[in-house]
């Protein structure tokens, strides 16, 4: 398998985006549509007050080979959570996935803490209008932190496989400060989840489920799996835990592992391997995978330089 | 109605010395008998930060067996340490529920964390003592109950008990901020999750106990017994706003079920309230109902929400 790069696909800041959001469009995910796909993104607008980021769901709707764009969501896809909610500060990412006529949303929530900067956790929010606009179905979370999962249980993706729905997703492993006078910085690994309803999940607790390619203090993001000829290819990215926002050899590659029976999953990053390249929007970062199948085709959306403040781009696999 | 003879104030934390980590509230009290004396549970606090905050500690007092009101030792250290950056527990470890569990104890703790939109959350926390409930050794480093889409934020008061071979935890679940002249105030009502194992719980989801003075009645620290054939729960209730004084403040409710899950409501039959004086007259809470060789006792709250201490009450006759 070998990815065929298709560019940067998506510009935030030529469209008029609900919210008053103009740059990021982090973390593309696809909602197959009869005559279109809708590509959910996050993007940002700042606080008036203090000047913090407040991550809000737009889409893109584009043609089904991905070329072109049919028009940009007008109105918020979903709002934010109320005071002292899981999601109050920011939905980045939102996964979406087919329940009968129904589109789940998978909403990943970050709330502002005192001691860190935030913790998060996976909502669930369902549309009944093909994905233009989602309600929640409680104001919490549907998997948060838990006894061995302490903190920033997020990113969640969701597959229906045989009747059973799975959630890969990260949990922080903690928080450190890794040079005595920064902030602290978070390390978050992939776990894995199932459920009967979507609702109601059973968590494997803990167990990290892609091993380290960096070590201990290798931070895994955004796992998206499909199935490719009979085996699981779950992509994700991956950086160090801390000096990685700007230095290009400590921020976001795109890992890959493989699986026949979604427990065991072995790591191979180089097969497909997705690098940068230079020059180009991607050529520091590369990052917030999702990988998705159209008329036969299985494609890679994912996020370039700056974690996707300019957009994000797509890549064929064959 | 039930008649409680009050018995007094039993521990002052201000009277103890050398403890800087207890330096006033004795909150929460939570009974473990053993053979000669009984430890009661309570969660303090040291001095404020520079900020005015407060963080909460817990640990015991040991009291007389035959004569209750005799405290004959205090824990030389909090029962546990405060969690790491970032953890659910970092600001806090309050209020802790205890029970034996073979030769082990059990303790059930809810850890409070600060936000930046409203001052806390709260989350509920497991811990095991294997040296008779001196000090306690986290089960993990993140909560025990997670949060869930009807109970949002703000999970806390656990009492666990165990009834007909199950866990049964009792809890109180946020289900809004309030702001009070700009001040975002925790509304919660009391709820309940039951397990095979103290570790996997599965909640039933449901208010258990109706609001009686004002929809958005705060209720915490349900404490459930057994006794005549029925369950009985006790607890505390406190207007949305402005409770900090005596009009609004806590005041002890009282609730019984056949099965655990229906509870009728009927605080008249609770039998105790405020003073007319002294320490516990303008509010009680956070009751604590535990039977000691023949006798039934209550372990409550004062002003101020314990910040003075906990003291006791005698049931005359039994609970039915």
């Amino acid at each position: 398998m070998a990815f065929r790069k298709l560019g940067k696909i998506f510009d935030p800041s030529v469209h008029r985006l609900p919210n008053g959001c103009v740059q990021f469009a982090q973390s593309p995910q696809a909602l197959v549509l009869d005559d279109r796909i809708r590509v959910y993104f996050s993007t940002r607008a700042v606080d008036k007050e203090g000047g913090k980021f407040r991550s809000h769901v737009a889409y893109v709707d584009m043609t089904r080979d991905l070329r072109g764009i049919l028009g940009v969501s007008r109105e918020p896809v979903i709002g934010l959570g109320g005071l002292g909610c899981f999601d109050e500060h920011g939905i980045f990412p939102m996964n979406v996935v087919r329940v009968g006529d129904a589109v789940y949303g998978y909403t990943c929530g970050w709330s502002r803490r005192v001691s860190v900067s935030v913790e998060t956790a996976i909502g669930l929010a369902v549309s009944r209008d093909q994905g233009v606009t989602f309600q929640r179905i409680g104001e919490g979370p549907v998997l948060s932190a838990s006894l061995h999962e302490p903190c920033l249980v997020g990113d969640g993706f969701v597959k229906i496989i045989g009747g059973k729905f799975h959630m890969w997703y990260i949990f922080g492993t903690g928080w450190k400060k890794h040079v005595p006078e920064a902030e602290p910085d978070r390390t978050y690994k992939i776990g894995h989840a199932i459920s009967d309803d979507g609702i109601v999940w059973t968590k494997e607790e803990a167990r990290q489920i892609v091993e380290d390619r960096l070590g201990a203090d290798e931070s895994q993001a955004l796992p998206t799996v499909i199935e490719i000829g009979g085996r699981f290819h779950m992509f994700f990215c991956y950086r160090q835990s801390f000096d990685f926002r700007s230095n290009s050899s400590r921020g976001y590659r795109i890992g890959h592992a493989y699986s026949d029976d979604l427990e065991h999953w072995t790591r191979d990053d180089r097969n497909p391997s997705l690098e940068p390249t230079p020059g180009e929007w991607d050529s520091d970062m590369l990052c917030y995978p999702h990988a998705f199948e159209c008329d036969g085709r299985a494609y890679l959306l994912y996020n370039g330089n700056e974690f996707g403040r300019h957009g994000f781009g797509a890549a064929v696999l064959e | 109605m039930f008649t409680w003879e009050k018995l007094g104030k039993v521990f002052t934390p201000q009277e103890v010395a050398g403890r800087p980590w207890l330096r006033e509230f004795a909150q929460a009290p939570c009974a473990l008998l053993f053979d000669d004396f009984v430890r009661v549970y309570f969660s303090c606090r040291p001095a404020p930060d520079a900020r005015g905050q407060y963080v909460s500690r817990s640990a015991f007092v040991d009291l007389d067996r035959a004569n209750p009101l005799i405290v004959r030792g205090v824990a030389e250290q909090p029962i546990l340490p405060l969690g790491g950056l970032g953890e659910f527990d970092e600001f806090g470890t309050y209020p802790v529920s205890v029970i034996r569990h073979g030769s082990e104890v059990r303790a059930y703790y809810a850890g409070w964390t600060r936000c930046e939109s409203v001052p806390f959350n709260v989350a509920i926390g497991a811990a095991v003592s294997r040296d008779g409930g001196a000090t306690f050794t986290k089960l993990g480093k993140g909560p025990v109950l997670p949060y869930s889409p009807d109970e949002p934020f703000v999970l806390s008061g656990p009492k666990v008990r165990r009834f007909n071979g199950l866990w049964h935890l009792w809890y109180i679940a946020g289900r809004k901020w309030k702001l009070v002249d700009g001040r975002a105030e925790p509304v919660y009502k009391i709820r309940m999750a039951t397990s095979s194992d103290g570790i996997r719980w599965t909640k039933i989801n449901k208010d258990l106990i109706e609001s009686r003075i004002e929809e958005d009645e705060a209720q915490a620290s349900p404490d459930v017994s057994h006794a005549g054939g029925k369950y009985h729960m006790f607890f505390s209730y406190r207007y949305s706003a402005g409770f900090r004084g005596k009009e609004r403040g806590y005041r002890i409710g009282y609730a019984s079920s056949s099965n655990l899950i229906d509870w009728v409501r009927d605080d008249a039959k609770a039998g105790i309230s405020v003073s007319e004086n002294g320490w516990d007259a303008e509010m009680v809470s956070y009751p604590h109902v535990f039977d000691l060789d023949g006798r039934t006792y209550m372990a409550y709250l004062g002003d101020q929400v314990g910040r003075y201490g906990f003291g006791l009450a005698v049931l005359r006759g039994t609970l039915e």
